[in-house]
């Protein structure tokens, strides 16, 4: 794998699929390696979990430029009974991979001041690196039946990664998470299943061209939007995120802020914006629920008192705002959707990273025993609220844009009073973060604690840093994301 | 060259507030000469726009109706004009009054980046980039709250919160208008108020309005006074905050939106102006601090503009203009003489105040001639904008005229009671040895009250060259607002309420005997007072009041949750558990009864495969 990088940095790029091949394989079966390197050099095994999760963010890099010109490269192996094995990195998965591996990485960066207090990390380094490599399996499948596959290695990877601590109650919310996820799926695969039925295919091209724009059957719709929903934390299967908020801060950060949370999104964009038609009342049922998640996951935010269990409820909140933008289906909505994955993914990623700082530190997660951490901890704070700003959706951040576009969106649809209900939503996204803020880092000094890895401060600076930048110079991402949209809506499958 | 000079407008602050911010150091002089030099320069740069049409374009965010569209004309280049002035003349107050104060860095470079957001806000031409530029500078306004004390941060989390959600209700006005015009160019944007249309206006009105403080939006801005520091009121709630919302209302009435005395939303307006000047002036008239006071009044004087525009006659909507200009001098004037109070004596509390006058001369002389101008006394020019207003009002209805006149008898009689507890009246002994306030201090309050004097006697100067343009002719039918009012009735009438201030102050100092108790039989008159001690006490705060039915709406939401959770943890385990006993029952070991269930197990496969075969 090591040698796999210097072939970018002398300019010989990989042939377009193996490429695809080495971004979701190198991740994969490369962490099996890690438990190995853990034995000899905590460091070479740290080094090269970081690579390993670097090598797919630099292949979307380089892939990004040429698929947004419509040069796309894919993998297709055919196997008998439709198992056909396809892989395809257009501007839609280069995007996603790019978000989540960018975020997995400075996760990782972080871990290496975090974990190093904990015992057993080689199982950490080698379930993160798998679960992102499965990651990297999801965004590129071209067929449902190896999407559900690695849509499964992610809840595997989860479910250990929630339980790390193996305690009585860690392992009970990470089963809980793992039940209700992989209900959501077993029941998305029915509606596969399904959809298999109506096609005969399970590859997503064909299916496209088979369906020739007739909308799908509403059954099967209504279960994938089970498993997506689960797995991406929305009324009424959103629960088990706030739970999942016992497992060591740069996990819920990978997991709650980035990557799982993100993969319903990505599977909903893939399917039911790039792939089928839909009939026309999902366009209104599923912003419908998108905005009762909202609200009622805002208002929880509001009344509870668990620092991470609050950023948990946000993201749930916040993922609302996703569904919305791609669901109402119109185009300024998604292209505003795409831009809230990657801000929002930043910013939430840096709220828990600064929350774990708190807590590692505090050694206490209730915001009611916290305060005055400001005076002590400058740059967290100040990272955590660069960040509670990009979230709240205030400009000159990049959350702006975001929100902006999705409200745009929304009322471009004529969803009227949902557009409203999101502007309620955002405005108790502002009343619960800025509390959060004020409880924990400013008022009166009770566990004056500082900050102890300056890796760890950096990784949050990044993340605060960048939020700021990408809202100033949003051209250069707004840019990109508008032709990824036409792409998607444009049939260049 | 020309694009250059628009973008320096807005890039020049911007650029020297990061700088100001990074420069190492906290309480050093750089700072403030660099804050000085950079607010000179967009000064300079406003003054030598002024006259100039341009427009510029960028695309910007990728498509969608975004662009980075600036536009200077004679609207924008005004509030430009007047925003760079108050800058360089507030930063040159501070020179003195924040010298050496903790964190003052911080204080210059968010004044910067105030004002080249406002820049930005104001030369706008697109709703995105307006929007962009407009909600930043809630950012910078916690900025300068927070650096106030250790505590002051409630007091920004407010200011946040409120700007927060009113810029939240104008960005969906504004998305609400790029839907149905079809278009986020503003210039290009001319819709009828339908119910949709009214819509659109409300909320980007509520963005407007709230930036102006207007009631209900108006709570932080007392707190503020007390706890952010004092150029702060000076520059932003007084002036800069004024100027912008007053500008975005005037221009979604006259430009975006084709506004009329039909719309239900002309008394709506009116209505909240005329309940604005009344509720505030009330509050200002209790208060026993120079700086609460003094934010009261910067409350009810934006009640005056709102109730001007909201007429949509030509009179209304120039006085309306006016009057914002004319109360973004008087209002930060009056606060910078409050600044030299309390620099130079270290108080703002009126009861440990009495007998500057002697000691402050120049201090005093702004503040009469602030005063005189706020409380509507001719030939100044806060005088003439209020009749204006005036005339409009009771174009429309005569209870708004009574309730701004009455809110000019109110103001009158808090200002003479001010100024007699702050200036005349028994000497605090421990202040005898004041002096008068630095000359850094004394040019800006010298040069804004001169300003004062200037707009009022040659009112032909602001109403020709830059509130009448706004209209435009064809709006303006022929009508002319310079020189002395026309209206002999209104004129006198106002006569009567100055009057009548005066007496009445009269009366209340000769029955206490003390400046401060002038208007006691007010604040203890049988009806006022325990209506007053409620609002003392905060009970009719309505951020507090909004807050606490957030709150238990939300503690409904999160029992709501907990119940979802609910299901998952208890009733799904507790199915679950039912269903396998069951299960576990039927494998009793016996064998009979396995016979049994396989006898039925093969009956149903054999049915099943005989049906499939016939």
């Amino acid at each position: 794998m090591i040698l796999l990088l210097p072939t970018f940095s002398l300019g010989f790029p990989l042939s377009a699929p193996t490429s695809l091949l080495v971004a979701i394989f190198v991740p994969i079966l490369g962490s099996f390696f890690l438990l190995i390197a853990g034995c000899f050099s905590t460091r070479l095994r740290n080094l090269l979990a970081l690579l390993m999760v670097v090598t797919p963010l630099a292949i979307a890099l380089q892939m990004f430029p040429r698929a947004l010109t419509g040069n796309i490269a894919r993998v297709f192996v055919a196997l008998p009974f439709g198992f056909n094995f396809s892989l395809v990195g257009d501007a839609l998965a280069c995007f996603m991979a790019i978000t989540s591996c960018f975020i997995g990485s400075i996760i990782v960066l972080y871990s290496w001041g975090y974990i190093s207090h904990y015992e057993n990390q080689n199982e950490y380094y080698f379930m993160v690196v798998f679960f992102l490599g499965s990651m990297m399996g999801i965004v590129f499948s071209a067929s449902l039946v190896y999407l559900f596959v690695f849509w499964e290695m992610t809840a595997l990877a989860s479910w250990r990664l929630i339980g790390f601590s193996r305690t009585r109650e860690t392992v009970q919310k990470a089963d809980k998470a793992f039940l209700v996820t992989v209900f959501g799926a077993l029941v998305m695969l029915v509606g596969f299943i399904l959809l298999f039925g109506q096609t005969g295919s399970f590859d997503l091209a064909t299916i496209k061209s088979s369906l020739a724009g007739r909308p799908l059957s509403n059954t099967a719709v209504l279960l994938i939007l089970c498993g997506i929903f689960a797995k991406s934390a929305t009324l009424p299967l959103h629960t088990w995120l706030p739970d999942a908020g016992v497992a060591p801060s740069p996990v819920t950060a990978l997991l709650h802020a980035a990557v799982l949370v993100m993969i319903g999104v990505y599977v909903y964009a893939r399917l039911f914006v790039a792939t089928f038609t839909v009939a026309g009342e999902w366009h209104t049922i599923v912003p419908i629920i998108a905005g009762a998640s909202t609200l009622l996951s805002a208002g929880a935010a509001l009344i509870d008192n668990d620092l991470k269990r609050i950023i948990a409820f946000s993201t749930v909140s916040q993922i609302a705002f996703i569904f919305l933008g791609l669901s109402v289906g119109s185009e300024i909505g998604i292209a505003g959707a795409l831009l809230y994955i990657l801000m929002h993914g930043m910013a939430k990623g840096g709220l828990f990273l600064c929350a774990g700082i708190v807590e590692q530190n505090t050694h206490t997660k209730d915001i009611r025993k916290l305060g005055g951490l400001i005076h002590t901890m400058p740059v967290t704070a100040i990272a955590f609220l660069l960040c509670a700003f990009s979230v709240m959706g205030l400009p000159p951040f990049g959350g702006f844009f975001g929100k902006f576009m999705v409200i745009n969106g929304a009322l471009a649809a004529g969803q009227y009073w949902i557009a409203l209900t999101f502007v309620a939503g955002a405005c108790l996204t502002l009343l619960y973060l800025l509390r959060i803020f004020a409880m924990v880092f400013l008022g009166k000094a009770k566990i004056p604690k500082e900050e102890q890895s300056p890796l760890m401060v950096f990784s949050v600076s990044t993340l605060a840093v960048l939020s700021l930048v990408s809202g100033v110079f949003i051209s250069y991402i707004a840019t990109p994301v508008q032709i990824t949209v036409h792409q998607m809506l444009g049939g260049a499958q | 060259m020309t694009f250059n000079a628009l973008l320096a407008l807005i890039a020049l602050p911007i650029a020297a507030g990061a700088l100001v911010l990074a420069l190492p150091g906290s309480g050093r002089r750089q700072q403030a000469w660099l804050t000085l030099l950079a607010t000179l320069a967009d000064l300079a740069l406003a003054f030598t726009l002024f006259p100039k049409q341009m427009s510029y374009s960028l695309p910007w965010a990728g498509g969608f109706g975004f662009a980075f569209a600036l536009r200077l004309y004679h609207f924008s280049a005004f509030i430009v004009l007047a925003v760079g002035g108050f800058a360089f003349l507030i930063s040159l107050y501070c020179m003195a009054f924040m010298a050496g104060k903790h964190l003052n860095n911080q204080f210059y470079s968010y004044l910067l980046l105030t004002v080249g957001l406002v820049n930005g806000a104001v030369l706008a031409d697109n709703l995105g980039l307006l929007l962009f530029f407009w909600e930043g500078t809630a950012l910078t306004l916690f900025g300068m709250i927070i650096i106030g004390h250790r505590d002051a941060y409630k007091t920004a989390i407010k200011a946040l919160v409120i700007s927060g959600v009113t810029d939240l209700c104008m960005m969906f006005g504004i998305c609400l208008a790029y839907h149905l015009s079809g278009t986020m160019m503003i210039s290009q944007i001319s819709l009828p108020l339908d119910t949709l249309g009214s819509v659109a206006f409300l909320f980007m009105a509520i963005g407007a309005v709230s930036k102006a403080g207007c009631m209900p939006f108006h709570s932080w801005i007392p707190d503020a006074s007390l706890d952010a520091p004092l150029p702060f009121m000076a520059f932003l709630p007084a002036s800069l905050e004024k100027l912008l919302g007053i500008y975005l209302l005037a221009r979604i009435a006259l430009d975006m939106f084709r506004f009329s005395e039909t719309s239900w939303l002309s008394p709506f307006l009116m209505v909240l102006g005329a309940l604005t000047i009344l509720l505030a002036v009330a509050m200002a008239l209790i208060q026993k601090d120079y700086k609460r006071l003094l934010s009261y009044h910067a409350i009810s004087q934006v009640g005056y503009m709102i109730l001007g525009i909201g007429t949509a006659t030509p009179a209304g909507i120039v006085g309306g203009l006016f009057h914002m200009i004319n109360h973004a001098m008087y209002k930060s004037c009056l606060f910078l003489t409050a600044g030299s109070v309390e620099k130079q004596t270290g108080t703002t509390d009126l009861t440990k105040l009495g007998g500057l006058a002697k000691r402050m001369p120049i201090t005093l002389s702004c503040f009469v001639i602030t005063a005189a101008a706020i409380s509507g006394v001719p030939p100044l020019n806060g005088f003439f904008s209020k009749e204006l207003v005036y005339d409009g009002a009771l174009s429309r209805h005569w209870i708004f005229y009574f309730a701004a006149l009455l809110g000019s008898f109110l103001t009158a009689a808090s200002f003479l009671k001010l100024g007699h507890a702050v200036f005349f009246g028994k000497t605090n002994p421990e202040q005898d040895q004041v002096q008068e306030a630095p000359a850094a201090m004394l040019f800006p309050m010298v040069a804004i009250a001169s300003l004062c004097v200037l707009f009022g006697v040659y009112n032909a100067l602001p109403l020709r060259h830059l509130i009448q343009p706004i209209l435009g002719s064809a709006r303006m039918g022929g009508h002319n607002f310079s020189g002395a009012p026309h209206s002999t009735l209104l004129v006198s009438l106002t006569f009567l309420s100055l009057l009548g201030a005066c007496l009445n102050h009269r009366w209340g100092v000769r029955r206490t005997g003390t400046g401060l108790g002038a208007v006691d039989h007010i604040h203890n008159a049988p009806v006022l007072f325990p209506i007053y001690e409620m609002a003392e006490r905060r009970l009719f705060d309505p951020y507090d009041i909004a807050m606490k039915s957030v709150t238990s709406l939300c503690e409904v939401a999160f029992s709501l949750d907990r119940a979802i959770d609910w299901l998952y943890d208890v009733l799904v385990v507790k199915l679950t558990y039912a269903f396998t006993q069951r299960i576990r029952e039927l494998h009793n070991g016996s064998y009979s009864t396995y016979i049994i269930w396989s006898l039925i197990g093969a009956t149903v496969v054999v049915v099943v495969a005989l049906n499939g075969i016939y």
